[in-house]
């Protein structure tokens, strides 16, 4: 049952990839669309290809067979000089943030604006600067360096240089991996007023559940280089192949695991609730 | 082993391939950058980091060659009874030869390596990607500054280690063997053409241009983690002294035809 899509069913769309590896098949055949002004959440196990997927949607990576489109635009057979047109259409969040460590975060996320445009008002840069970063919570980290940020810090300083230009597109490799849940949860109200607001159309990669289903208007479920499930939060939660009940539970269980342990578990220096009074 | 060979060909010539592809895409790039201002800055930073820091290993390297020259010369010298002649063979071979060379290779390990080193850190942790995904050309942005800089900054440093040998040798020569210091400049003088100098110091273009395409080439494709980035720095290395080396004699082939038809008709002209 393989379902056909169009170039034209989406603002990204990906026909038939398959991407190999010298002989390790990472990707085989996927198809998908990513609709405009909807947030498409990709998950699956480590390992399963969502970032070289990820990657092949702005054609930083070249499928072995299979079409990438973009704005019903055929985008991976592009030169590199094509390409650049295209990409500044994109925002790009790496997974391991990527950022330039010989930039300040100042000077990293004015990045792309300086690549495109004569900047003339750099109080309208500052202030720009300033938004965005408060926008992630990083205001007042202008002047650092990334050696001197910790890794969730540099994910959303990250996030930040990603959303500099305004995107219409924006692809989210783990925006809220090694981020605290009160952070988040900011990360996801921040991407669902990206969407609300300027109708930006994001795909984002994430392992945490409650993530995808706040954000995500679509979930697809990558594993072992296919799709196995299409959805909306409820169509995945209840969906009946094993693999995506595994995976979706995996988190409560080892919640499950976490409050076993609060209740029972007993370690010699353990604090009680006595300790505290 | 017969496959073990052909495999090795096949990729040898594939990397051919690829560096030819890189520094095609290099050159014109570098003409682009010439041609819009923004780019300037790039290229004045790295002219600070590659120039502007070399001068005093450099200079080091010059002034320790000019005086080896001159101890090691002397004796010979003296012993037929020529030691004022000294001076011609000092600069003949620091201006011609020795300078150039010994620039160049000081020049692969210092800058080189940082080329190396720096881009292919960038490129295991996605920054080169990150560059392209913002819609900018890597190579526009990475390399063409670096070569640039590189190319237009080496015949300067040579002009600096060219000074510095010959008055290292002047100074080893006169100061320490006493040798008649108007002597030891006339005959190098008589000995030492415009054109030798000159064409020292165009090598440095050749040079300064072969060490940072490859070097910007080995960081931009070096295998994942430290351990690649390591070989690369390695493999840059290697590459650019053995280049440095065979320009260095295509070069002297080319100029002494060249020196043989035209400079020599110069009087007559
Ligand atoms: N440049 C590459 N060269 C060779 N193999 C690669 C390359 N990039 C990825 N792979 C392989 O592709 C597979 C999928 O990698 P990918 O990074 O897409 O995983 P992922 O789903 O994003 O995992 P995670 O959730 O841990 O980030 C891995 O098995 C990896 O070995
Ligand atoms: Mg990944």
């Amino acid at each position: 049952m393989k379902k056909q899509v169009q170039p034209d069913n989406g603002v990204i769309v990906v026909r038939d990839l398959v991407k190999k590896f010298n002989t390790q098949l990472v990707l085989d055949g996927i198809s998908l669309a990513a609709e405009k002004g909807k947030t498409t959440v990709i998950i699956g196990p480590s390992g399963c290809g969502k970032t070289v997927l990820m990657k092949h949607m702005i054609v930083l990576e070249r499928p072995s067979s299979g079409e990438v489109y973009f704005k019903s635009r055929r985008i991976d057979d592009m030169n590199e000089r094509q390409l650049e047109k295209v990409r500044t259409q994109y925002g790009f969040l790496f997974q391991g943030s990527a950022l330039f460590d010989s930039l300040s975060v100042y000077e990293n996320i004015i990045f792309p604006i300086r690549q495109h445009h004569v900047i003339t008002d750099w109080k309208a840069i500052d202030e720009l600067v300033k938004s965005k970063l408060a926008m992630v919570g990083m205001d007042g980290f202008q002047t650092y360096y990334p050696a001197n940020l910790s890794g969730g810090q540099k994910k959303r300083v990250a996030l930040a240089r990603a959303i500099a230009m305004n995107p219409h597109v924006i692809l989210y490799d783990e925006p809220t991996t090694g981020l605290d849940p009160i952070r988040a949860d900011i990360i996801n109200e921040l991407i669902l007023k990206l969407q609300r607001e300027l109708e930006v159309t994001s795909v984002v990669v994430t392992h945490d559940m409650n993530s995808a289903y706040k954000i995500g208007d679509r979930i697809i479920m990558l594993h072992e280089g296919k799709i196995i499930a299409d959805g909306d939060a409820e169509h995945i939660r209840k969906h009946p192949h094993p693999a995506v009940q595994q995976f979706i539970h995996g988190r409560v269980s080892e919640e499950d695991l976490a409050a076993l342990r609060l209740g029972g578990t007993k370690f010699k220096t353990q604090y009680t609730p006595e300790d505290f009074k | 082993m017969l496959e073990g060979i052909g495999i090795k060909t096949i990729d040898c010539i594939g990397n051919i391939g690829r560096f030819a592809r890189f520094s095609g895409r290099t050159v014109t790039a570098s003409m682009q950058t010439c041609l819009q201002p923004k780019t300037y800055p790039l290229i004045w930073a790295q002219m600070n980091t590659i120039g502007v820091h070399s001068v005093p290993v450099i200079m080091a390297t010059g002034a320790f060659v000019g005086m080896i020259l001159a101890v090691q010369a002397y004796d010979q010298l003296a012993g037929m009874g020529l030691e004022e002649h000294l001076g011609v063979l000092i600069n003949i071979a620091v201006v011609k030869e020795l300078g150039p060379v010994l620039a160049a290779v000081m020049l692969a390990g210092r800058v080189g390596g940082a080329l190396t080193a720096e881009l292919g850190t960038m490129n295991v942790t996605e920054q080169i990607s990150a560059v392209r995904s913002m819609g900018t050309d890597p190579v526009k942005h990475l390399v063409a500054p670096r070569v640039l800089a590189c190319l237009l900054l080496t015949p300067f440093l040579i002009i600096y280690a060219d000074l510095l040998g010959i008055i290292g040798g002047c100074f080893v020569s006169v100061v320490h063997f006493g040798i008649n210091s108007r002597a030891y400049w006339e005959f190098s003088a008589r000995g030492v053409e415009m054109w030798d100098v000159l064409t020292g110091i165009l090598k440095g273009f050749l040079f300064g241009g072969a060490i940072a395409g490859i070097s910007c080439y080995k960081g931009f494709n070096c295998r994942e983690g430290a351990q690649g980035v390591g070989e690369a720095c390695t493999e840059a290395f290697v590459g650019s002294f053995i280049s440095i080396l065979a320009i260095n004699f295509i070069f002297a082939v080319v100029a002494k035809a060249i020196y043989n038809t035209f400079w020599s008709i110069q009087p007559l002209l």
